[in-house]
């Protein structure tokens, strides 16, 4: 057996040929190698567990019967555990490993501090893991994304504290004093998490609110927590990343700043919109909307920066796994934002209210926006720290199919058979069981895509492990394997 | 923005801001509210969860329902009074006695803020629980045999067993007796009424009209 030979070897590549070459990098990645495979290891397992609830809670909607005998795999259990480990799972480890990576290599040097980030990373993970088996024990509270047990907040707050300090420090120790966009996006995540997430648990836990107020509290953690986290790591590994994969700079750079602060700010007003005509004042639906509609002003930017760049150099899409992930989550970045304006319609909104078409926008933003963004970002980090080429580009490209193909349908049984579903119970008086059963083919396509969803998972299971356990090439012993682009680290003041 | 203290700052008087006028003022305005005397029923609404329904509602936050059905009317849009699930509008204060709130906002099944209303069979509850096939056949709901022992019928039958279907039955000499879980969670749906009025609660667009009109020719 030379598997554990080979894992020694990726995990500690001692490279001939020119030492120069790319020195600077590579000291970087030496000490951020083993928190950041961590980090990347722990979203791929719950990548793959996460599919595998969403597969089972997607089949019993359309066959309830399916493990209906197993008290622990409920679907009241299965859908939270899905959820959780989407979000807390695999996008925050995937997401953070991004910020990890990009604030060593934009500032030139990392705190080092690897034991410390790496225990923060492993107790988080932990701290995952006893929330879904809470769940699973039927302790879990009844606030959307917050189903956790109480006794693992505490524990999940202390692990992100670790690892946003960690953040912090890398920041301050930087060599290149300037900043890059990329870097205020993660800054402004983990100071956001941390104050969102304090308020949700105090205001819903510790000291609770009486009861209306609680949804309210919920739903502006739930928009807060895709709007100022996962969304500004996804903009940061984007900022970053289609330079990098294009070797051209961000067209329209310079907006950067104004899209960076409209969008904080209305960000953090959006999306309690879907309290409307419910037992909350109607300003605070009302506000949320508006806020919403200034949504446009940074998307708008974004998008215009991200696609003018891509189509600056369209071809490369084809070569790179990288850039072809990237250029899907930029697509659907501009897709679910469209669908979260529009929706906030007042007209929309009476028709998708309560409907499973929030379900189908949140998945195309977690699956599409962040998900394939990060993936692309796996793909690009993966090389370099372990100086070792991709596998396979035939998995790659069937974990890229298969998750692109996943999202159209979930996308479709969703949100058209959310339209659906929404329209004959807010817009008829037709029996229940009359919705339930024009919605069987709705929540059957979803299973489809689910399943694909599994697929591409397990796709990225398989590229990890085979690249982990792969025997080193000859080629992959020298520092000229990877070819950088250093003009584009830090090109920007 | 080359500097972390700055970013820190901005961002964190912007979420400060969204927390104050969105979470605290909301807060401040319907999140201090206290029980009011409804001089008809003679008592103070709305009340609590007692008892056994208490502990229903435990079963109910356990096992997830909130992740299908809501609990909060709405006269202002949707179908929600025409589908008789309920007769006004839910407001804040028909909340305050909820630690856990248990609004939900997906309806994959119907609304039950008024399902003890509604159904008011016992026995059709627990049925329901068992099998939802046999009253609701077609349903999406899952089944929660769980909650239930299946045993052997040991000289009489009990009491409790389920009055069950032949196809439902589990077989020859063999009972099907609720759990403790499932007595609770079916006096918590029994108890899911709204039957006391509030002012601040409209009923529906057409008795908010009338109301109007009357107060408009009150003021001429």
């Amino acid at each position: 057996m030379n598997l554990i030979g080979n894992i020694c070897s990726s995990l500690f590549p001692g490279l001939s040929g020119d030492t120069k070459n790319r020195e600077a990098e590579r000291a970087i990645d030496r000490m951020i190698r083993f928190p950041l495979l961590t980090l990347i290891k722990s979203s791929i397992v719950w990548l793959i567990i996460a599919t595998v609830f969403g597969l089972i809670a997607s089949i019993k909607l359309h066959s309830p019967g399916f493990l209906a005998d197993c008290s622990v795999l409920t679907y009241g259990k299965v859908e939270p555990i899905f959820w959780n480990t989407l979000v807390y799972g695999w996008l925050f480890n995937a997401g953070l490993g991004c910020g990890v990576f990009l604030l060593s290599r934009l500032g030139g040097n990392s705190a080092g501090l690897g034991v410390f980030l790496t225990i923060s990373v492993v107790l988080w993970n932990t701290a995952v893991m006893a929330g879904v088996v809470g769940i699973m024990w039927g302790e879990q509270l009844p606030f959307q994304w917050l189903e956790f047990p109480a006794f693992v907040a505490p524990i999940l707050f202390a692990a992100f504290i670790g690892i946003g300090l960690w953040s912090l420090l890398t920041f301050r120790v930087r060599i290149h004093r300037s900043s890059y966009a990329s870097q205020w996006w993660i800054l402004a995540a983990v100071f956001s998490f941390a104050w969102i997430y304090t308020a949700a648990q105090v205001m819903l836990v510790c000291v609770p609110a009486q009861g209306a107020i609680q949804a309210l509290v919920n739903s502006w953690y739930v928009e807060n927590v895709f709007g100022l986290f996962l969304a500004p790591l996804t903009f940061a590994t984007l900022y970053y990343l289609v330079p990098k994969t294009l070797g051209t700079a961000i067209i329209g750079y310079k907006y950067s700043g104004w899209a960076f602060w409209s969008w904080i700010l209305f960000a953090s007003f959006s999306g309690v919109a879907n309290l409307a005509n419910g037992p909350v004042p109607a300003w605070v639906s009302s506000l949320g909307v508006m806020a919403t509609f200034g949504l446009l002003i940074p998307t708008t930017t974004i998008s215009i920066q991200l696609l003018s760049s891509f189509f600056s150099r369209f071809s490369v899409i084809w070569d790179s796994a990288t850039a072809r992930y990237l250029f899907a989550g930029s697509i659907v970045f501009l897709l679910v934002m469209y669908l979260k304006i529009f929706g906030a319609l007042r007209g929309s909104l009476d028709i998708t209210q309560f409907s499973v078409y929030d379900s189908g926008v949140a998945q195309l933003a977690l699956f599409g926006f962040a998900g394939m963004t990060f993936t692309g970002a796996m793909y690009f980090m993966l090389p370099r720290l372990l100086n070792k080429e991709l596998p396979s580009t035939t998995i790659v490209d069937l974990q890229f199919w298969s998750h692109l193909i996943g999202l159209i349908f979930v996308s479709i049984g969703l949100l058209s058979g959310g339209a659906q579903q929404g329209e004959l119970m807010n817009g008829s008086t037709a029996d229940v069981l009359v919705v339930v059963n024009t919605m069987r083919s709705s929540y059957f396509l979803t299973t489809i895509g689910k399943a694909f969803f599994f697929i591409g998972a397990l796709g990225n299971g398989v590229t990890y492990i085979w690249i982990m356990l792969s025997t080193r090439k000859s080629e992959e012993n020298t520092t000229s394997l990877i070819k950088e682009a250093p003009e584009l680290e830090y090109n920007a003041s | 923005m080359n500097r972390g203290p700055f970013i820190f700052l901005g961002v964190f008087l912007i979420v400060a801001t969204s927390w104050t006028f969105v979470l605290f003022k909301a807060n401040q305005e319907v999140g201090q509210l206290s029980a009011v005397l409804d001089e008809d029923l003679g008592k103070y609404v709305p009340g609590n969860t007692v008892g056994a329904a208490a502990h229903g509602k435990e079963v109910y936050q356990e096992l997830g329902c909130i992740s299908c059905h809501t609990q909060q009317v709405r006269v202002a849009s949707g179908m929600d009074i025409e589908r008789g699930w309920g007769e006004r509008q839910s407001v804040a204060r028909d909340y305050i006695n909820d630690h856990k709130a248990l609004i939900g906002n997906v309806r994959i099944g119907p609304d039950l803020s008024n399902v003890g209303a509604r159904q008011k069979d016992r026995n059709w509850h627990l049925l329901h629980l068992y099998n939802p096939q046999i009253n609701s056949k077609g349903s999406n709901m899952p089944a929660y045999p769980f909650l239930f022992d299946v045993r052997e019928i040991v000289g009489e039958p009990s009491s409790h067993a389920l009055d069950l279907p032949p196809a439902f039955s589990p077989g020859e000499g063999l009972e099907v007796i609720p759990t403790r879980k499932a007595e609770s969670l079916a006096s918590y749906m029994l108890s899911l009424k709204v039957d006391y009025e509030l002012k601040e609660a409209p009923k529906s667009n057409e008795i908010m009209a009338e109301e109007l009109a009357v107060a408009l020719e009150g003021a001429q």
